[in-house]
This record gives C-alpha cells, structure tokens and sequence, in this order.
C-alpha cells in the first residue's frame, strides 16, 4: 500500500469505525430484546482496530525500508511520523486490542456497552494523531479529543456517585489545562507567526518573555494530564473509578501521551534556553517521592496503583529531563524503555486488579472498592491471576529479572553518563524511591499468598477466557522484556533519537 | 571430554529449569515435586563439581546484550567456583533435607521453585563478570529470600521478616547500583576483570564513591554492621532455608563482593580500615547478641553476622585467602548447624533453647552432628573452624593492620566458644524439660546430615587445590599459594594460634566456671541488656519506618478530594513555576 | 494593530481568564464552575483571534478560535451531562459534597 494513502487511513479509519461501531450497536441493542445474544459493536471494535494496526504496519514499513521520518501535509497542517509516532501508535495499539478483549467480560453485561467501544477506539486514534502532529495546534486538537473521550470513559458508570465524581473531577482539571495549553500556543505563535514545531525551532534565536511564559503555560497545562505533583489531584480518583480496562489504558498510555505531547511542544521552543530539562527534574523528584508516600499507606488496590503511577511518571520525567537539559541521550533511551515497559506493567497490573473487582463486586452488582483486605489468599482461588498481579507488581518495585528493573536501569545509568554530581545524587534517591516502593508493592504479594483466604475470595467467580488472553500476554511481556530487553532497542532507539534531535543543542 | 561452557550454562540453567518444573508440576503432586527438585538440584551440584577441574581464568562465555547493559560475561576463576560449588552442593542438601522437613507443608510449590530459582542466581552472582549482570543476581538472590522468608504468609512475622530483608538489602544494593552506574558512565563497559586491573582509569573521588558504595552494599547483605537487624528476623524462614540462604551461600555474597574488588579498592583512603572496623563491630556486637538470646535459630543468626563479621575484617585486613577459607568453612559448617537445628527444631515443635534441654539422650543423632558444629564454630583444632579463623587472626597482624582491632577479634573468639557452649549446654544437656512429645529424625535430614558433618571435620585438607585454584586464577589480588604443611606449619607454630586457642578456652571455662564468676556477671548485666535490645538498632529501624510512614499518612490529609482546592494547586504550581523560570532567567 | 488596541485585547484576555480562574476557585455549584471554565475559554478564543491578526494571518487565528469553540462545546455538553447525572444520583450540585474520594 502507498505510503500515504496508509497514513491517511491511520488517521482517520479509527474515527469513521467509531461512528460505524456506536450506531451499529445502538440499532442492535435497540431492536434486539434477546439477552443474550453479544454486542456486535465488540466485534467490531476489535477489528477497527486490527485493521489500524495494518495500516500502521504498512506506515511502519515504510519507513524502516527508506530509513526517514514520514512527512505528510493535509492542507497547511504537517505531520510527521518518526520513531515517538512509532512508538505511541505502536503501544496504544497494542494495549487498546489488548483491553478491548479484556472488557468483552468486564462490561460486557453494562448498558451502553457500544459507547464504551466507540469511545476508546476514538481515543486511540486520538492518540495515533497525537503521535505525528507536527502543528502546536493541531497537537492540541487531539489532545482533546483524546480527554473528552476519556472523560466520558471514567464516567463510563452513570449511575455511580463515585464515577461521576471522577469524571466531573477530571473534566474541570482538564480543561483547565487545556485552555492554560491553548493560551501557551497563542503566545508562542504571537511571538513567532507560526505553530510548525520544525520552524519554530528555526525561528527562534533567544528566549523572550512570551516564549518562557507560553511555555510554562504549556508545561502546567500538559501537566494536569501527566499528573506532575500537584497538579495530579484527578488522577487517583479518575484511575481508580474507570472500569479498570480503561483505568489500565489511562495509566499504561494517557498519561505518557501528554508527556509526548509537552516534549513535541517544549521542542519547538527548546532553544529558548535549557532550563525546561531542569524543571521536568524538579517535577520528576516531586513526583516519585510524593507518589510513593501517597501509595504507602493506600487501603484501595486501584488508587494504590493509581498513586504509583505519579512515581513511575517522575521516572520519566527524570529521563527526559535529563534528555533536554544534559544531552543525555541515553537517558531518553531508557525514559522511553521505561514509557514502554510501564505501560505494559501498569496495565497488567490494573487488569489484574479488575478481575479481582469484577469477580468480587461488579458482577454481583456491588460497586464496593477493591481494598487490600479483599486480596487475603487470593492465590488459593484465582492462581494465575495472583501470580499475574505479583510479577506486575514486582516489576513495577524495580526488582529483576522483570521488565521494570530493565527499564530503571536503562534510565538511571543514563543519568548516571552525565557525569553530573546532582544526577548521581538523583541515581541514588531515584532507587531508594524505588526500594521505598517495595513497602507497598511487597505486602500486596504476601497478602495474595497467604494459606487462609478471605470470605470474598472464596465466594468469588471464575475468571472468565476474554480476561485471561490479555494477561496471558502482558505477564509474558513483562518476564520476556527482563530477560531479553535488547529486542525492543529498534523501537526505543529511534524514538530517543527523535526526541534528541530536537533538543540537541 | 568436559568443557567449561556447557557446564557454566547448565549449573545456572538446570535448577532455574528445575524451578519452573516444579512450579508446573503443582502442589498436587507432591512426591513428584520432591523428587524433581532433589534431582534438579543435585544435576547442578555434579555439574558445578565437574567444574572445578575444568577451571581456567579469562571470559568463557559472553553475550551481547547491546549498549546499556554490556556484554553479559561469565569467568570460572577460583572465587566464583568455589562459591558455585558451594551454592549447589550444600543446596542440593538442603533439598534432600526438605523433603523430610518440608513434607506436607502446603504451597511446596513456591517453596521448591524459589530455592530452585535461588540456586541458579547465586551461582550466576558469583560467577559472571559484568557488574550489572552481578547486580541483576545480586537482587535475584535478595527477592528469592524475600520470598522464602515470608513462606508462611499467614505469620505477620515472617511477613514482616521477609520485607525487612527484602527493604535492608535493596537499601545496600543501591551502593552496587551506583557503583555500576558509575562504571559504565567512565568507561561505558562493565566489565569487572577490566576495572580492578585498571582501577586508575576513574577519578579518585569517583573510585572512592564506589568503594564505600560497594562497602554499604557488602554490608547489607552480609548482615554487617550497621545493617545486621535484617537476619536475626529472616529466622522465621523454615529452617532449610536458614541454613542455605542465609548462613552458607547469600549472606556470604556481601564478603565475595568485597574480596573481588578488594584489589581495585585497597588504595581508596581508608577504605581497608573501614571494612575492619566494619567486620570488627558486626563480629563483636553479633557475639554479645548471640550470649543473651534464647531463640535457637537466633543464636545461631547472630553467629552468622559474626563470623561474617570476621570474613569481613579478613578481606579487610588483606587477607583474602584467609576469609574465603574461613567462608568455605564457615559454610559447611554453619549449614550444618542450622540443618541440625533444624531437625531438632522439627521434633520438638519450638525454638526457644529455655524449653528445650536433655535432648542429647533422645536425639543422638542431632546431638552428634550439632557437636561438630559447634566445635567448629567455636574453632577448636582439628575442625576446620580452626584453621580457617587461625588465618584470619593471623592475616589481621599482617600488612601492618591495627593492632587493637586484632585484639578485639580475639576476644570474639573467647566469646564465640561461651555462646557455642551455652547453646550447646541450653539444648542438648542439662534438664529435661516436661511434657515434651519428640518426633524422631527422618532418613533424608540424616542422609543430608552426615556429609556436613564429615565436612566440618575434613574440609581443611582441601587447602592446597583451594588456595592453588585461587592463585591461579586470580593474577590481580596476588594470592599465594600454600598447602598442607605449609598450612600446619603456619598454623601451628605461630604464636597467635596459642594465644586464640588459650582465649577460647578461656571462653568454655568461663561458662563451667559461671557460679564462680558472678561478680563479673553482674558488671557484664548492663552490656547484656543493650545486647538484647539489639544496641539500639531495632529502634533506629523502627524509627525510620514510622517517619515513613507517618509522612505517608500526613501527606494524604492534602489529599481533600475537594475541586475548589485542585484547581488552586493548579494555580499555585503555575505561580511557582512563572518564578522559577523567572529567577532562572 | 496598534499598541493600545493590543493591551486593551490582552488586558481583556488576562480579566477573562482571571475572572474565570476565580469563579473556579471559590464557587461551589456544580454549574457556575462549569460557567467559570466557559469564561476561561472565552478568554482563550479571544486571544487566537487576536494574534492571528496582530501575526497577519487573520483567518488562520479565526480558524483556530472556531476549533476551540467546537471543542469547548464538546466539554460544555460532557460537563453538562455530568451535572444533570450528578444530580440525578447525588441529589445536589454543591461540589463540597461531591468530594467523597479523597486521600
């Protein structure tokens, strides 16, 4: 297939199958009384997908065969498609197939299951959009209609006062940051006359007052979605209230989208001095110890997660930081890897938790929270989801040989290359953080283990086939990337290396 | 004929393939999970013993794993091997051991794989050559005995126990970590032969962050000071796992760190004092512990620390040759005395040593082999107990080492023969307790008994291939190469050896000679009670982790789940970032 | 454009995001928050417009400002909808009591 037309369809075939997928399943759900027969719109939504996915390898091959970025224009928007667009495209997707099987069961008995279909296959087009934008505005664009749709997923339960708080939490949080982002723009294109981030990067030669107050605009505005501390007051509530399919999609990619996302933008202005590298540091201390606190004491298994989380993005922002300000490519790498490897980790995680909630609570109908209590010998009744849960979670404490020490110590030893006494200091508090993450992470996995299980447990219902693929594939992801992390170096490598050209002075 | 690299892959591969084996076995085939990991374990221990006489120095085996994680290398040179042979074979012990200790127990599953899968990383700990690889075993090694320690997860103790180690050595590993990090940020490789034959090549400051780093890393998982709390609390893991994990083969990897390294870091400032000091105040410390406390597995943990302690003070004191004999040493026979603990503990159902008494008459067995034991780690000649801490002592009056520290030393070793025969006294002579029920020992504890023993009576006259391999093998620490008479020789007619062997006597007479000595006993009171508060260091734990938490706690109360006030953190963090990047410009 | 024209626009932007930003900050019914955000908005749109003509390309600052509308509709019905469900299930609109997740 031609190169563009591929990367046309990428674009806009997820957001045509949304509008096929919420209208087939809205005639279906109508018209047919029959209970028990399956939404069409799963189906549907499961091939919408894979079918972006061929678009996308069609892209993909493209342009390893050339080795060059893709750059294609509708009208005066440019986008571009180098190794991040490779790497978001590639993961949202992953993950969005992936959590699509996992809610056949998990709401698959809801009213409205097809809105929840429609509305996450649009933000994973929202996000492959997100990925190659090249415009300050057009980033923007799909950055919101990324938020919306999630939004209205987290209050994907109307009936619950708690969802809903969630959803109206985040709508407000949100939205504020994005008018903050959209006044960033407005003053960088007042200062400059264009939104194209390659010329902008051009354009400027010194930093002017606009600029730094635009891109600190910008830097709080992304922010709210990255969940920098503390700005991340909606995160917990909106991670823990979602159905936990999309709780693992919010953790494993939105947040990192806006970390993309504020990266693409802070590129455009990079050479208005170095200091933007600095800040992400700063937030990225704030983040992993405030993070690791807030999830110590945590009793709600998905706001626990949902806490860690805010101290996995403080690793990131750690790796980035060091990107930009320190021409740390290497540390970009592994910020990256570790964007990767969370994404699977955290999602694995969540999912795991969701099993739990679904089999206990939800499909009795009850909309009780998941707390630590509930988990007591889980591993006696539901063995492969416990043992699931406890690889995931001991990645996510950094503990070999799983993909999160892999990813950690790509990241640290990149810091640590700089040379740089402050980043050598920041090495050793970024592992403590992560031992201090042991201190939760570690009692959850004994829970599990205990002989005497919980009344919960044991009343408990099977686990269901849909629930297992995804599992099945991320725990294997996740021991597979520790043993052998060197098999996705052609992925993190461009993508650090596209971030760097940016930034590199 | 045999070659090294097959031999090198099947002793770390076997038992991890034996892991998952018995994993996917399950737990309802319990006597099938007995044999295979009896088997498994014991394929490893042959093939790390085919080793030894297919040894050569350099890389036998690399793996390029691309740009951050370098070349995963693996040497066979004599302080790996050694180590290696040591991880499997009282491994495959322990294993046979289990199978009478362990019968019944639910979840042996777990308990198989995760010894299974411990094996293997400590023999890949000891045997590769790049420092991340090193690392990434190095924390295997720690989340196996996490795991174990925590195998009964319904006791909140062992819970506690296993987290505690799981906690204190992470905090350790960090030192290893930097010191990696380090590495590869000045050369960009991580290979360890490399770096102590050309320490030169990094800054002074630098080598000397990762000397002590590598220092703090040591001494958390050795249990030395002042990270020892960690292994009198492990105790709660069944006692197999004691006697392999935590007295013969991991707790051992903190002195192997420091003794490979030792050459690269001998000339770091004060870096060779520390590490006595380091070993010296473990020893000591671990020894007044062990002369107050009743739990039997306890007494025995802080004998750990404290011949650990004195392995550390042996590196220290230049000596390597001398603390890796004594670790060797060390291994059989603590192994032993734990796996003998172990029985009696299994047929009399408690650990406390002021319940137990008498037990000779109705344990033979036990009592025989425990005797060994502890004339070994009493160092009473002809044990290898002996001949090994003879070494040391001497080594510390070598190289012109503090002479108060050696003084010191020698007193722990007074001490280490009144706690031995306090410990002995407590369990298998003086009263008979009432109303005990005595289980009798079974055939496979025995059949994993007698070895050790005979090893803690025979070991010793391995030193010449011992010390000949290391010399071979290792042309940067300069070991020298002695055999059995050179060692009897040294041994025997130095006068340090007197002067130990009449300081330890010293120590078993002061303990028939007790009702005489009560004065002193009185003066000693106050040293006994801060030894049983653990000198305070309980405390400091405690103390950090109730800050932490309690921070945790606090910092929640910010979290009001109010919109009015999320908005306005939004607002503050604008305001403060406007002014950084103001100031900053 | 000249310079007063310019301050006054830009004196205005800064009065609507201020108002806006305030209204977020201390009112507590549900709708006048949502209100508040629209003013944000408001001064959002005012802004593109704006540089769009100071920069000379006034009809890309106009395309902009209609995109932001499109989209602040958007998050208006989705807040909206949120609002009437929250009062269905909640009873009230007082967001001081829709604060059960905290911690």
């Amino acid at each position: 297939m031609d190169v563009n037309t591929a990367f046309s369809w990428l674009l806009i075939f997820p957001m045509i199958s949304s509008a096929v997928i919420y209208l087939v399943g809205r005639t279906f759900s109508r018209s047919v009384k029959i209970e028990n027969r399956t939404n069409p719109a799963r189906w549907l939504a499961l091939l919408a997908l894979l079918v972006t996915g061929v678009f996308l390898y069609f892209v993909i091959k493209n342009v390893f065969s050339t080795g060059q970025t893709h750059y294609q224009n509708f009208g005066e928007v440019w986008f571009r498609f180098d190794g991040i667009s490779l790497l978001l495209s590639l993961l949202v997707l992953v993950l969005g197939i992936l959590v699509t099987i996992y809610s056949f069961t998990y709401v698959g008995k809801e009213p409205g299951e097809e809105k929840f279909y429609a509305l996450l296959v649009i933000m994973i087009g929202a996000i492959n959009g997100l990925g190659c934008a090249l415009d300050l505005f057009n980033l923007w664009v799909w950055f919101e209609v990324m938020t919306i749709s999630s939004i209205v997923l987290v209050a994907f339960y109307k009936d619950q006062a708690a969802s809903l708080e969630a959803g109206v939490k985040y709508l407000i949080q949100s939205a504020t940051g994005s008018v903050m982002v959209v006044l960033g723009i407005a003053l960088i294109f007042l200062e400059t006359g264009t939104l194209n981030i390659e010329t902008l990067r051009m354009s400027i030669s010194s930093p002017t007052p606009f600029l730094i107050i635009g891109g600190a605009l910008m830097v709080i505005g992304f922010g709210v979605k990255i969940a920098m501390v503390p700005l991340h007051t909606w995160l917990p509530d909106a991670h823990s209230q979602a159905p936990s399919g999309i709780s693992a999609m919010l953790s494993g990619v939105v947040i990192e989208v806006g970390l993309i996302a504020l990266l693409r933008a802070l590129g455009g202005i990079a050479l208005s001095g170095g200091r933007w590298g600095y800040l992400l540091i700063g937030f990225g201390v704030l983040n992993m110890i405030v993070g690791n606190l807030l999830a110590l004491r945590q009793k709600e298994v998905k706001r626990m997660l949902a806490y860690s989380s805010l101290s996995h993005v403080g690793y990131m922002l750690l790796g980035f930081g060091v990107l930009i300000s320190l021409n740390g490519l290497m540390a970009g790498v592994g910020a990256i890897f570790h964007l990767i490897t969370h994404g699977l980790m955290k999602s694995l995680a969540f999912l795991a938790a969701g099993v739990f909630l679904y089999n206990f609570h939800i499909s009795k109908g009850s909309h009780k929270p998941l707390i630590l209590d509930d988990l007591n010998g889980a591993s006696r009744k539901y063995p492969f989801t416990a043992f699931a849960f406890s690889i995931a979670l001991l990645s996510l404490g950094g503990l070999p040989p799983l993909a999160g020490f892999m990813s950690k110590w790509q990241l640290l030893a990149g810091v640590a290359q700089t040379q740089n006494t402050i980043m050598i200091v920041l090495v050793v508090f970024a592992g403590l953080m992560s031992v201090l993450s042991l201190g939760y992470y570690a009692p959850l996995v004994n829970r599990m283990y205990r002989k005497e299980p919980a009344a919960i447990v044991m009343e408990g219902e099977p686990v269901s086939i849909w629930m297992y693929i995804p599992m099945v594939i991320l725990t294997l992801a996740v021991v597979v990337l520790g043993f052998v992390p060197s098999i996705l170096y052609w992925l993190t490598g461009p993508a650090g290396y596209s971030l760097f050209i940016f930034f590199g002075q | 004929m045999l070659q090294i690299e097959p031999l090198v892959i099947i002793t770390i591969l076997v038992p991890w393939i034996g892991a998952l084996v018995v994993w996917l076995i399950g737990d309802r085939h319990e006597k099938i999970q007995h044999v295979c990991a009896v088997v498994f374990s014991t394929t490893a221990a042959i093939s790390s013993i085919a080793m030894l006489w297919v040894y050569r120095s350099g890389t036998v085996l690399s793996f390029s794993m691309g740009s951050s994680y370098g070349n995963f290398s693996f040497v066979t040179d004599g302080l790996g091997l050694f180590l290696a042979t040591v991880a499997t074979v009282i491994g495959a012990l322990t294993i046979i051991f289990s199978v009478d200790y362990m019968r019944g127990s639910a979840q042996l599953g777990r308990y198989y794989s995760f010894v299974l899968f411990f094996i293997g990383a400590m023999v890949g700990l000891v045997l590769t050559s790049n420092l991340l690889l090193m690392f990434i075993f190095w924390e295997i090694t720690a989340l196996c005995s996490y795991a174990l320690i925590s195998f009964y997860n319904d006791d909140p103790k062992a819970v506690s126990g296993g987290i505690k180690a799981l906690i204190i050595t992470q905090v350790g590993g960090l030192g290893l970590l930097l010191a990696a990090a380090l590495m590869y940020a000045y050369t960009g490789s991580f290979d360890i032969n490399i770096f102590i034959s050309n320490p030169s090549l990094f800054p002074s400051n630098i080598l000397g962050v990762m000397a002590f780093g590598m220092l703090i890393a040591a001494a958390a998982k050795s249990a030395q000071f002042p990270f020892q709390t960690w292994l009198p609390d492990a105790m709660e893991a069944p006692s197999p796992i004691s006697a392999l994990i935590h007295a013969a083969t991991m707790v051992n990897a903190g002195v192997y760190l420091l003794a490979r390294f030792y050459p690269a870091f001998k000339d770091v400032p004060g870096w060779t004092l520390s590490v006595m000091i380091v070993g010296m105040l473990s020893a000591l410390m671990a020894a007044l512990m062990a002369l107050v406390a009743n739990d039997l597995k306890r007494v025995l943990a802080y004998s750990t620390v404290s011949q650990l302690g004195y392995m550390v003070y042996a590196v220290g004191a230049g000596g390597i040759l001398a603390s890796q004999f004594h670790l060797f040493s060390h291994s059989v026979f603590k192994a032993l005395l734990f796996l003998a603990a172990g029985a009696v503990i299994h047929s009399v159902g408690t650990r406390d040593m002021r319940e137990m008494g008498g037990l000779g008459k109705e344990l033979p067995f036990a009592r025989t082999v425990f005797i060994i034991g502890s004339l070994a780690l009493a160092g009473i000649p002809i044990l290898n107990g002996f001949w090994s801490k003879e070494l040391i002592l001497e080594a510390g009056l070598e190289h012109g080492n503090p002479i108060w520290i050696y003084v010191v030393m020698l007193i722990v070793a007074g001490l280490t023969a009144l706690y031995t025969i306090r410990c002995v006294w407590m369990v298998f002579y003086g009263e008979k307790k009432q109303g005990q029920h005595i289980h009798p020992i079974g055939r496979n504890m025995k059949i994993a008994l007698t070895p050790l023993a005979i090893g803690a009576l025979t070991t010793w006259i391995l030193i010449g291939p011992f010390s000949k391999m290391m010399s071979l093998s290792l042309p940067v620490h300069f070991i020298q190469e002695i055999d059995l008479g050179q060692l009897f020789n040294h041994v025997v007619f130095a006068p340090a050896t007197w002067i130990a062997l009449a300081v330890i006597a010293l120590g078993i007479m002061t303990w028939f000679g007790k009702p005489a000595l009560s004065g002193i006993q009185e003066i000693l009171k106050p040293i006994a009670g801060i030894a049983q508060e653990s000198f305070g260091f309980e405390r400091i734990n405690k103390f950090i982790v109730d800050a932490t938490q309690g921070m945790g706690e606090n910092l929640r109360t910010t979290q009001t789940g109010k919109l009015n006030w999320n908005v306005f953190y939004i607002l503050v963090a604008l305001v403060v970032v406007f002014a950084v990047l103001m100031i900053g410009a | 454009m000249n310079i007063s024209t310019s301050m006054i626009v830009l004196t205005a932007v800064m009065g609507l995001f201020g108002i806006g930003l305030y209204c977020l900050l201390i009112t507590r019914n549900l709708i006048r928050v949502l209100v508040g955000l629209q003013i944000m908005v408001k001064g959002a749109m005012l802004v593109l417009v704006f540089v769009g003509q100071s920069q000379g390309q006034p009809s890309l600052g106009q395309s902009m400002a209609l995109t932001v509308i499109v989209a602040d509709t958007i998050v208006a019905v989705v807040g909206l909808a949120l609002a009437v469900q929250v009062k269905r299930s909640i009873g009230t609109l007082d967001i001081a009591d829709i604060s059960k997740l905290k911690r």
